[in-house]
């Protein structure tokens, strides 16, 4: 029986046209002309510098822009309609476009990107986002090489980041996924990536797309799936990464697409995860990462008074996810003035973990659940910012390992848990 | 069957381009000569070719494969006799087959009686006949062209004590062209050959002829002066005759050797060989495009002259230096391969012996603006030998059966100039004229082909060209157009079969007929055109209106 095809017939006539590739840009859009000029062109020219003799495409998933960013990335092609584009480059270089109706968050921009890299068949594949301000050409080359000539199937990057940048990926993500499936990936989420055709192949032919999480924070199973796949994967230092102040405004979505994603996985990954004991670091090329520590002003108060009124708050649906001795130390610490507040890591591990379980089977709707988690991870939050108030790079290093090492130590925890909810 | 008599005769010409030495031996001393080339001429004119350019033929020491000249009015011993040129003369306009042949304008060798004389003595009337100097500083700017061998554009001489000037190999010191004599002298070496009957010269390393200080001496107006008086000369005394430069220049630098037509006749297209090659390698044809799109126009009645290869090597100088990374990277990876700034290697070994290539490679050659140039042997698909020194190993004896020699020659082996191709895929048992006569579907029979359907119309050497840039980058797709008659070629560079559609608007209601097997295609109409090219394919459509 036909089904229709996520791909418009005008998108499939411009990959006939571009063919075979070595390489492909992938780039997922959305209202981004005030700053996909700049990365289009430093992507080309990461391709010119890095790969000048190789077949490549710059492909862009629009999610239905009314700025004119798509026009944007197709205006960077190089061909010979244009000879004044780039006398230098000794090939064409296309850079096309198509747009999708549903929400930008939804899955489509990345399955696009890797529908594409299949029909292309193309040997390394990077994803870039559209809002990494400070991108740099060599950026390509650093998420790229390991694949195309190392035969790395999946890059994640690591970054030189502000000590308090990043927190969720710091005290939950980097932790649990290091805890459960045995690899040290720093960025396991991350908008910028590189990866195998052969990898990009296999994920593209799971059934990730409409499993009911409307393929939200799909990049993190992607990097999930090259984890229980045991593909090959290495990380790559790229440099400082820019603050992207609009995230932080919405904690709930970004749970929803992270620690959702994260505790989604964990019911069809548990015989992977559930026989790792311990960690290995990943190969890395360059840092594994790189801490700044000039002055930032956060609003430590606030963090602190919606984990409280949280806790107040949401009692009754506490009451359903945590168990009554975590529930009890929560509202313990709720209660305690700003300079005792202190949200200790095994808390904090017991905590998410008992969530994860309950995302597992819960009375409760499971969107809720990760909605709950939010005034709780602020809370985490307020006791690392007091941690690290004026921790050295090593001391914020080594206080993050300590997380970790508490997530690895509690593992047992979860799999009783688990086992419990069966 | 007589010459055709148009003036713009080499616009329609498809040129073949041999070494009489590596043709065919007659007197089985081993070495190629007239009487051999001119009992060949039945081979040339069955395959389709209506003019022939030799390679010098003069007496020299050969230090460089001839173009060393000791004496410019006479034919070298080794190749046979003045008359014995005139006869072959006759025999190839018989047979409708114009010849062209070498003159080296801006040297000569050491041992021509002119250096001599001219080396003997400071005072000697033939003194200022080179470029003498007390000093090796001056024209400082200019560059060496081989690198391999030179250190300087200057030379010492012992004997008269001072040193003179060459552009090319030290021994051949370079004519003076400031001396009105040296002029007025080589006017009368070219009228000596055409009254003679020949039909046109190939001019070699024209850009030299004049040096001045402050300059890198190429290309000086000095020089374009010269050459225009040479020009004049010959439409006076000779109409119909043609000159054809070599110089090896960008576009924008050799258009000015076209003057207003009424300099030369035509011009290699250098730059535009190694992007044909660069362009199948990276199955793009943007290369291609971008150099003719930087072609300007020339005068209606000059002509580019194409080719693939020849006795050179695959020049590499006007490409960039990302470009010739790149071509020897994937052109020659043996070092043994390269030669100053290029490639020493035949068409076939360079294309992998992959037939497909072959002909998609000729095909664009025939078909693109301009004359195209065949070197002896490719049309056989003969290989190369890398051992040889120099550029001999693309100058290998003609193999016309797979019998001794080849049947080149009845000397003993060893007694050849050159060692004949043996290895089993290229060597002449395997590749030879007579096997291929016999095989329906060799590259002999379908280049004989390609030409005649080349012959069939006068759009492929006259026409204008309109690029259709399809947005499948691996197709080369453009319409060459002459008065209502127009022709569409589409050419696949890539190894795997593709979708393309091309924007034929302009030609709607005409039908596309496939000008070999003449067999209609779909009538074109409003929207893109559709077809699906095999590996390496191309079409060439008539496109007619009925």
């Amino acid at each position: 029986m036909a089904e229709e095809s996520f791909l418009t017939d005008d998108f499939l006539r411009q990959l006939i046209n571009v063919g075979e590739v070595d390489i492909l840009v992938g780039l997922p859009t959305h209202n981004n002309a005030k700053t996909v000029g700049s990365i289009v062109h430093t992507i080309q020219s990461g391709i010119l510098r890095g790969f000048p003799r190789e077949r490549a495409v710059i492909v862009n998933a629009d999610g239905g822009s009314r700025d004119g960013t798509p026009e944007l990335v197709t205006g960077v092609s190089i061909d010979d309609l244009r000879p004044a584009s780039n006398p230098y480059a000794l090939r064409t270089l296309h850079s096309i476009s198509t747009k999708y109706a549903s929400n930008p968050a939804s899955g489509v921009a990345l399955r696009t990107i890797l529908a594409a890299a299949e029909l292309l068949r193309a040997k390394a594949c990077v994803v870039m986002s559209p809002e990494s301000a400070n991108i740099e050409p060599e950026w390509l080359s650093k998420l790229l090489r390991p694949i195309y000539d190392d035969g790395f199937d999946l890059v994640t990057p690591t970054y030189r980041r502000h000590k308090f940048e990043g927190l969720l990926i710091t005290n939950l993500l980097y932790p649990m996924t290091r805890a459960l499936y045995g690899l040290r990936i720093r960025e396991p989420y991350s908008p910028e990536f590189g990866f195998s055709g052969r990898l990009g192949s296999q994920f593209l032919g799971q059934n990730v797309w409409n499993d009911g999480t409307g393929g939200a924070g799909v990049e993190l199973r992607f990097t999930l799936a090259a984890i229980t796949g045991k593909y090959r994967i290495c990380q790559s230092f790229l440099g400082e990464k820019d603050h992207i102040e609009r995230r932080s405004a919405d904690l709930v979505p970004v749970l929803r697409q992270t620690v959702g994603t994260l505790f989604s996985a964990l019911e069809p990954d548990f015989p992977v995860w559930s026989a790792v004991a311990g960690s290995q670091p990943a190969p890395t090329t360059g840092a594994d990462r790189e801490v700044l520590l000039e002055p930032l002003r956060v609003n430590r108060k606030r963090l602190r008074e919606m984990f409280s009124t949280g806790v107040a708050e949401l009692e009754s649906v506490f009451q359903s996810i945590l168990s009554p001795s975590t529930l009890a130390e929560l509202q313990r610490i709720a209660r305690l003035g700003e300079e005792e507040f202190h949200y200790p890591a095994e808390l904090w591990v017991r905590t998410v973990y008992e969530f994860a379980a309950s995302y597992r089977k819960s009375v409760i709707s499971r969107d809720h659940i990760v909605q709950a988690l939010a005034p709780l991870f602020r809370g985490r939050v307020f006791t690392f910012l007091m941690e690290n108030r004026n921790a050295s790079a090593d001391d914020v290093e080594n206080n993050i390992e300590g997380l970790c090492l508490e997530f690895e130590r509690l593992k047992p925890y979860l799999l009783q848990l688990w086992k419990s909810r069966e | 069957m007589p010459l055709n008599r148009d003036v713009l005769w080499y616009k329609d010409a498809i040129v073949y381009q041999v070494h009489v030495r590596t043709f065919h031996d007659s007197n089985g001393d081993g070495i190629g000569d007239f009487p051999g080339l001119e009992a060949k001429l039945d081979y040339l004119q069955e395959l389709g070719i209506s003019a022939i350019w030799l390679m010098p033929f003069f007496p020299s020491p050969l230090r460089d494969d001839g173009y060393d000249i000791a004496d410019h009015s006479a034919v070298h011993s080794n190749y046979g006799t003045l008359e014995d040129f005139r006869k072959f003369l006759g025999s190839a306009h018989d047979r409708g087959i114009r010849v062209i042949i070498e003159m080296v304008l801006n040297h000569t060798s050491d041992q021509h009686p002119w250096f001599q004389e001219s080396r003997s003595s400071q005072h000697n009337p033939r003194r200022d006949w080179y470029v003498w100097s007390d000093t090796d500083t001056r024209y400082k700017g200019t560059r060496i062209i081989f690198l391999d061998t030179e250190t300087s554009n200057w030379a010492w001489d012992p004997i008269s004590k001072s040193y003179y000037w060459h552009r090319f190999f030290s021994h051949q010191p370079d004519l003076n062209y400031d001396n009105p004599a040296v002029r007025e002298q080589m006017w009368n070496v070219m009228k000596f050959w055409l009254e003679m009957g020949v039909d046109g010269f190939r001019l070699d390393a024209v850009p030299y002829l004049v040096e001045r200080e402050g300059t890198n001496c190429e290309n000086l107006p000095e020089t374009h002066e010269i050459l225009k008086e040479l020009r004049r000369k010959l439409d006076e005394q000779f109409p119909g005759r043609m000159l054809l430069a070599e110089a090896n220049q960008w576009p924008a630098d050799l258009r000015p050797y076209f003057g207003d037509g009424d300099e030369f006749h035509m011009a290699f297209h250098f730059p535009l060989m190694p992007r044909m090659f660069m362009g199948l390698k990276l199955e793009d044809r943007k290369p291609i495009t971008e150099i003719l799109q930087q072609t300007p126009e020339i005068p209606p009645s000059c002509q580019w002259c194409l080719f693939l290869r020849n006795h050179d090597e695959l020049t590499l100088e006007m490409v960039t230096g990302m470009e010739r990374d790149y071509m020897y990277d994937t052109y020659a990876e043996s070092k043994t391969m390269r030669l100053n700034l290029g490639i020493r290697r035949r068409l076939a070994p360079l294309l992998d012996n992959d037939r497909r290539r072959i002909e998609l490679m000729n095909g664009m050659l025939m078909s693109l603006p301009g004359t195209p140039i065949v070197y002896y042997g490719d049309e056989i698909g003969m290989g190369d030998n890398i051992y040889l020194g120099d550029r001999n190993g693309v100058r290998t004896p003609m193999q016309w059966n797979g019998g001794t020699n080849g049947g080149f020659s009845t000397a003993a082996p060893e007694r050849l100039y050159s060692p004949l191709i043996q290895d089993p895929v290229y060597g002449y048992p395997a590749v030879n004229v007579l096997r291929q006569k016999a095989s329906e579907h060799s590259l002999l029979n379908w280049m004989r082909s390609i030409i005649t359907v080349r012959r069939s119309t006068g759009v492929f050497g006259r026409g204008s060209i309109e690029f259709l840039y399809p947005a499948n980058h691996r197709i080369l797709a453009y319409v060459r157009r002459l008065g209502n008659e127009a022709v569409l070629v589409v050419n696949n560079l890539s190894s795997t079969a593709q979708a393309v559609e091309l924007d034929l608007r302009r030609y709607k209601g005409n039908i596309p007929i496939e000008m070999s097997g003449k067999n209609m295609f779909p009538r074109v109409g409003d929207l893109p055109y559709p077809l699906t090219m095999g590996p390496y394919q191309f079409y060439w459509f008539r496109l007619r209106r009925i």
